[in-house]
């Protein structure tokens, strides 16, 4: 029997669902092994009944938390997906502002009191409001990672998903290291995964699948000083897509 | 006689690579520039060459050892496996001294006891061309390595001397390959090969100079155990694990299974780092070497210290490649071992370090699993089961007590599972799985007459010859009753009886129901001088349970023991029990050189390679599981 | 006739985004007919709040998963302006090999992904394998694979693209795989006449609708405008100062959609495919004009739902303007260029690009320390909500006499045509950072 997956998305520009559309040809591969049932932006027909939950999207609304809670009532599997499910993405880089602020800045003086489609909180990643069974991380996720999570449910085995630095694979890829080229990369404690995309392609990592651990200061400040960078650009860096490590420094 | 060392003008070398490029059936591949660094890579025309290089970023190594390299390939549709060995034919040209002798220490590692046979098709299908050092890496120390130079493992060694080109042959097959595709050759004269000298002794000042003999550094190491420089430098550490990448002489790796929308799937051998804090982790989440400063410092020790007490070189070759990977330059062996020199009378934390001797051998692997048949599944308590295996193909399995296999299933992957019935029964042998990662989740849905796959037996396992005449004392924690179970059974076989004196089990379970093969303990008991005591943790309401209730070693003041120096134990459980049990043992008098232990740790490829098991320098999987006490009592890795 | 009808769709299939329809007809009369924008909003405005101008690109390039490579063009584009930034031929080559990419991708999933269901009477693709149109689900999967792969190379990733940077790329192609790719553009351009006949067989299906329009899209002398070029309306005619652009774009908010609505001459008016084919088909290519001539499209068409085909006409003017943009690359020589060189300044730059959905602005100023303090960017769905909205009210009353079912997928066939890009386009704003 094969398994039920439905696919939803939240406060997200879909680009991970577009991952899913862009496998192309394996697209007919994957139907052989799952049933979508559900899959807003590609597919007319919607269930009820599914066994997994793959959710896009960050968690910015009390009507979102509560459409959530239903898929997670629903679903034996919920997966997070994408940057903006797993860690939050860039839609909290605005939570350090209270969410009335957000919205006079956006919409100046309109009172949006009853209307529901309005009423925002702080961006949450979808594990601040149900529990999640499995993370597939990256913005977006590389197109092998999530197929190889599906499988991995299909089989009834634990995805490996690396909890390595993307170092490892950029090393291996025999890249030249963007920090001897002068540029703040975060690579060293961004989780891999990617292959590497970004350094790969001359461009520093900015932690898009979350960071594995917080350096230590001391170490921190060497790296800064022997390469000449500065410590807001590396406090910025974090921010674009791990702004949790900055609301609770 | 011909002289073996010859000369070609540049328009001549450059035509020979060309030749080789456009009509051999070599790849060629050289060193060619990158941005501002060099690398190893196919060449499309002479003129890519630059044997003026100072370092490359990754060493030649991964034309040996591939970051990725497909073991198998299976279909799960089919379950049928399929392995493809491409006999990949290579020139490798503008290999540094240093590089060519990492080679050679990479070949004693990789024919050792289990000749990896990719490796193997490998060095025997490419043609390396060496390169005399021009300009030293800013990093480099090879010279104090004794790396600099080198006077074999080439086919031919090339140095640029500026007016010409001077080549010495190294092989027959070097010879060849000038003969077939270079032109013009001429015997080098006696100025041009002085000018190699000077190019060597240019090098030799230029490069660093380590403070100590190379000789020296295992002696430095085994003084300096607790050195604070260990956790002055690893507190700095971002654990990227560069350094092992770029490393020449590392070599560890990992094994995955990786499957794709179709069913088809591979086993892929990948470079793994210890200095990853998943590098020791095992499926119920133990990890061995948890603090940072231990695997900082260990990478230094395996290169210092293990391994040249094991193949007896050392495991660095100055090529300074880690000092440059390093982001917060802590990496280089040059700078650490420079410091330890300097306070080299004193000792801090001493270390002793000794290899258990176990048996040699030549076979070959390739790791293909044999087919095996799961005959008949048992299920034990919640989380065990136990599986009669029967290999499908008719060649013998011999193990002893103590040895484990690993089991395969496609797709999921290995796991190492100890073989828990005695070598009496021929034709098949019994595992006993408690499921906590993919794989023995995954065993335990297979069915009888499902397959899997079994490499193995590997490990040393118990000397059952060395226990004769002796009683024994079996103390069994939890699931180590399972690798115990072979032992036990053994001995106890009417055939062995005899052979062995008064035998004591005990035996500690978390609760009643946890305790495995009780049918089995009471047919035990019920032998002659045979003592079996039982105890568990705790005891939850509503189960009933007359025995004791406590930890394993609450039952040593329980039996009356007789004749302790005659006496052997074994201990298998958790890792914090041994210490406890090891106490007890002492205080009723038993001898350390009489006390075994088996111990886990992370095996992957079971062959003592791929380096996840390490105890220290030990391999579990080789050296182990099963260690005279004495062995093990003072590696500071060996007991928590 | 005394018909009661209450059709509330929510959350619209096959588009990108959350939009919901709402039409309640009560004894033949229409009491409300609503395009809904529910679309949660970002604040992509106030993410920029404070950012260096190097952060501006990674972080617009998120606003939109399927045209992310457009975004971070316009955002590119705008930093460029505000530095005085004149970027290389090559790069120039590139981008609009980038662009192209683009286009071809988004089109070609809308087209076979988003609305060919509709035309072959199915719910998505995945029934399409299965059927006597699996061929041309195939090839149209083919189209989609080139478009994408052509965007890998030249962006380093088609979702989020890497090798765009502020002033060149950081990594380019190499003449090798340039010339690997002719090949396949070639190749497959047949495959696009084949996708072409095939949906022209089906393309009946969709409604002859017409509403006189006001069309907005970039315009050059020359080129088919997509990556440069100057606002023109079918109304006013071309529009010079790109600074200025508020002078024709007037954006407004209603309480049904958290996306902001726009107009110029008329109520509304629209950007996209259509628009463009409109003001530019003169430019298009001899082959794209080809199967314009196909489905009988011509200037001036008022029908949106040929939205749909213009953008198949696009997706060959884009195979013959790719090639020749890769012939004038490899005649030219690759080159390793370094970024061009630049002062940070205080200032405003706008950069305006043509995406696959219409016309799309950034607009930012930044501070002497090249922090961003104010910024604005007007998506094209925003300009089109308003326009779906009037087509709505002027569609329904010649559908009345269908069956409820049959409205509520004209209605989503409507919306589709548009290939809105909801998530887009709900949170641009003009706004004034206060200094920090």
């Amino acid at each position: 029997m094969k398994p039920k997956v439905a696919f939803f998305d939240f406060a997200s520009c879909e680009g991970c669902e577009l991952q899913v559309a862009d496998l192309e040809e394996e697209l007919l591969d994957l139907i052989e092994i799952v049933e979508v049932v559900s899959f807003r932006e590609i597919m007319k027909e919607h269930s009820n009944n599914y066994d997994i939950a793959i959710v896009e999207g960050s968690i910015i609304r009390p009507i979102d938390e509560k459409r959530l809670k239903k898929i997670r009532r629903i679903a034996k599997t919920l997966v997070a997906f994408g940057a903006c499910a797993t860690i939050g993405g860039v839609n909290k880089i605005r939570n350090p502002w209270q969410p009335e602020e957000v919205i006079k800045e956006v919409y100046g003086d309109i009172d949006f009191k009853d209307n529901e489609f309005f009423n925002v909180s702080k961006a949450k990643a979808v594990d601040e409001v149900v529990k999640v069974d499995y993370y597939i991380y990256g913005c977006p996720p590389p197109r092998e990672e999530i197929k190889k999570v599906i499988i991995a449910l299909v089989m009834g085995k634990k995805p490996d998903i690396p909890n390595y630095p993307v170092c490892v694979e950029c090393k291996k890829n025999e890249n030249i290291c963007l920090f001897e080229l002068g540029k703040f990369c975060l690579g060293p404690i961004a989780r891999a995964g990617c292959n590497a995309i970004c350094p790969t392609n001359g461009r520093a990592c900015d932690g898009c699948r979350g960071i594995l651990s917080e350096p230590d200061t001391k170490c921190v400040e060497d790296i800064l000083k022997r390469y000449n960078l500065t410590y807001e650009e590396m406090k910025h860096r974090f921010t674009i897509f791990n702004y949790t490590l900055e609301e609770d420094r | 006689m011909e002289s073996s060392i010859k000369k070609m003008n540049r328009e001549d070398w450059a035509d020979f690579i060309n030749n080789l490029i456009n009509n051999s059936t070599y790849e060629v591949i050289g060193v060619k520039a990158k941005g501002k660094r060099f690398i190893f890579a196919p060449l499309e025309s002479a003129d890519e060459l630059r044997l003026d290089y100072d370092t490359t970023i990754l060493p030649p190594k991964k034309y040996f050892l591939p970051q990725y390299e497909n073991l198998l390939s299976f279909d799960l549709s089919k379950q049928s496996v399929n392995i493809e060995m491409k006999e990949e034919k290579r020139i490798i040209i503008g290999v540094h001294p240093y590089d060519i002798i990492a080679l050679q220490q990479m070949d004693k590692v990789y024919f050792d006891t289990y000749i990896d046979r990719f490796y193997k098709i490998r060095r025997e299908n490419t043609i390396i061309i060496g390169s005399n050092i021009l300009n030293v890496s800013e990093r480099s120390f090879a010279t104090s390595m004794k790396a600099h130079t080198v006077t074999s493992g080439y086919d031919l060694m090339v140095t640029d001397i500026g007016s010409s080109i001077i080549i010495e042959i190294g092989t027959e097959r070097g010879k060849k390959l000038m003969e077939r595709y270079a032109t013009n050759i001429t015997d080098a004269t006696e100025a041009e090969i002085k000018k190699i000298e000077e190019i060597v002794e240019s090098i030799e000042s230029k490069d660093r100079k380590l403070k100590v003999d190379k000789e020296n550094i295992p002696n430095l190491l085994k003084r300096n155990y607790e050195h604070p420089i260990w956790r002055e430098l690893s507190e700095k550490c971002l654990q990227c694990s560069s350094c092992t990448i770029v490393c020449p002489t590392c070599y560890c790796f990992d094994i995955r299974d990786e499957v794709s929308l179709d069913l088809q799937g591979k086993r892929i051998r990948t470079w793994d780092g210890c200095l990853l804090p998943d590098f020791t982790r095992i499926a119920s989440g133990e990890v061995f070497r948890k603090d940072k400063t231990e695997r900082f410092r260990h990478r230094f020790y395996r290169k210092g210290l293990y391994i040249p007490e094991r193949y007896n070189f050392i495991a660095c070759i100055g090529c300074g490649r880690c000092s440059i990977a390093c982001i917060p330059d802590i990496a280089g062996p040059f700078n650490v071992i420079n410091k330890i020199a300097e306070d080299s009378e004193e000792t801090r934390g001493e270390i002793i370090f000794e290899i258990p001797v176990t048996r040699g051998g030549e076979e070959e692997t390739a790791y293909i699993p044999r087919n095996g048949i799961i005959r008949r599944i048992e299920k034990l308590t919640e989380f065990e089961k136990l599986f009669e295996i029967e290999l499908e193909d008719s060649i013998d399995f011999n193990y002893q007590p103590g040895q484990f296999v690993e089991v395969s299933i496609l797709g999921v992957g290995e796991a190492p599972i100890s073989i828990s019935s005695p070598p009496i029964k021929k034709g098949s042998f019994e595992l006993v799985v408690r499921r906590v990662g993919n794989v023995t989740n995954k065993l335990h849905t297979l069915r009888e007459g499902d397959k899997i796959g079994i490499r193995g037996p590997f490990g040393r396992g118990f000397d059952v010859k060395k226990f004769e005449g002796k009683n024994l004392i079996f103390v069994a924690g939890g699931i180590g009753i399972i690798p115990m179970r072979s032992l036990i059974s053994f001995i106890l076989d009417d055939s062995n009886r005899d052979r062995y004196g008064i035998v004591t089990i005990l035996y500690g379970s978390k609760t009643p129901r946890d305790i495995l093969f009780m049918d089995e303990i009471k047919e035990w008991e019920k032998k002659e001088d045979v003592i079996v005591k039982l105890t568990v943790d705790t005891c939850p309401e509503g189960i009933c349970w007359d025995g004791c209730i406590g930890l394993v070693t609450s039952l040593f003041p329980e039996v009356k023991w007789q004749d302790i120096e005659n006496t052997v134990a074994i201990v298998i459980g958790p890792p914090v029990m041994y210490k406890f049990v090891i106490k007890c043992l002492d205080t009723i008098g038993v001898k350390e050189e009489n006390i075994y232990v088996s111990l886990e740790r992370r095996m992957k490829c079971g062959i003592g390679k791929c380096g996840h098991c390490q105890i220290n320098g030990i391999y579990v999987c080789k050296e182990g599981p099963v260690f005279n006490y004495t062995e093990i009592k003072d590696l500071p890795e060996a007991f928590e | 006739m005394s018909k009661n009808i209450s059709i509330n769709i929510e959350h619209v299939t096959r588009v990108e985004g959350h939009g919901n329809i709402i039409l309640n007809v009560r004894k033949g009369n229409i009491e409300k007919i609503e395009w809904q924008v529910s679309e949660a909003p970002r604040f992509f405005e106030v993410m920029l709040k404070g950012r260096n101008y190097w952060e501006v690109q990674p972080i617009t390039s998120r606003i939109c998963g399927i045209c992310s490579i457009g975004h971070s063009l316009a955002s590119l584009k705008a930093v460029e302006d505000a530095f005085g930034i004149k970027i290389s031929e090559q790069t120039n080559a590139l981008r609009h090999l980038a662009i192209n990419a683009e286009n071809m991708q988004s089109h070609i999933l809308h087209i076979g992904y988003l609305t060919a269901p509709d035309l072959f009477g199915v719910g998505s693709v995945i029934p399409l394998a299965e059927s006597k149109h699996r061929d041309t689900l195939l090839k149209i999967v083919k189209l989609h694979r080139l478009a994408n792969e052509m965007s890998d190379l030249i962006c380093g990733r088609t979702i989020h693209p890497l090798t765009l940077i502020i002033g060149g790329f950081s990594k380019i192609p190499s003449r090798k795989q340039l010339l690997e790719l002719k090949k396949r553009l070639i190749k497959d351009r047949e495959t696009l006449r084949e996708v072409a006949s095939a949906i022209r067989k089906v393309s009946d299906k969709l409604p002859d609708f017409k509403r006189e329009t006001e069309y907005i899209a970039l315009s050059t002398d020359v080129e088919y405008a997509l990556y440069d070029g100057d606002i023109t309306s079918t109304d006013t005619g071309r529009f010079k100062d790109h600074r200025r652009y508020r002078d024709i774009i007037e954006e407004y908010i209603v309480p049904q959609s958290t996306a902001k609505y726009a107009k110029h001459n008329r109520e509304s008016y629209m950007v996209g495919a259509l628009a463009r084919f409109n003001i530019n088909s003169r430019q298009l290519s001899s082959n794209a004009l080809d199967i314009a001539d196909l489905f009988e499209l011509k200037p001036i068409c008022y029908n949106p739902f040929m939205n749909t085909i213009a953008q198949l006409v696009e997706v060959m003017h884009n195979i013959d303007d790719s090639i020749i943009w890769i012939d004038k690359l490899v005649d030219d020589g690759l080159k390793e260029e370094k970024p061009v060189d630049f002062k940070v300044r205080e200032g405003r730059g706008v950069g305006i690009v043509e995406v696959p959905r219409g016309l799309l602005i950034h607009d930012y100023t930044f501070d002497k320390k090249g922090r961003c303090i104010k910024a604005n960017c007007i998506i094209p769905t925003n300009q089109n909500h308003a326009n779906i909205q009037k087509d709505m009210e002027a569609f329904v009353p010649t559908i009345l006499d269908k069956t409820k079912k049959e409205i509520e997928l004209s209605l989503e066939m409507l919306v589709r045509a548009y290939d809105p890009c909801i998530s887009c386009s709900t949170h641009y704003l003009n706004i004034d950072f206060k200094e920090t």
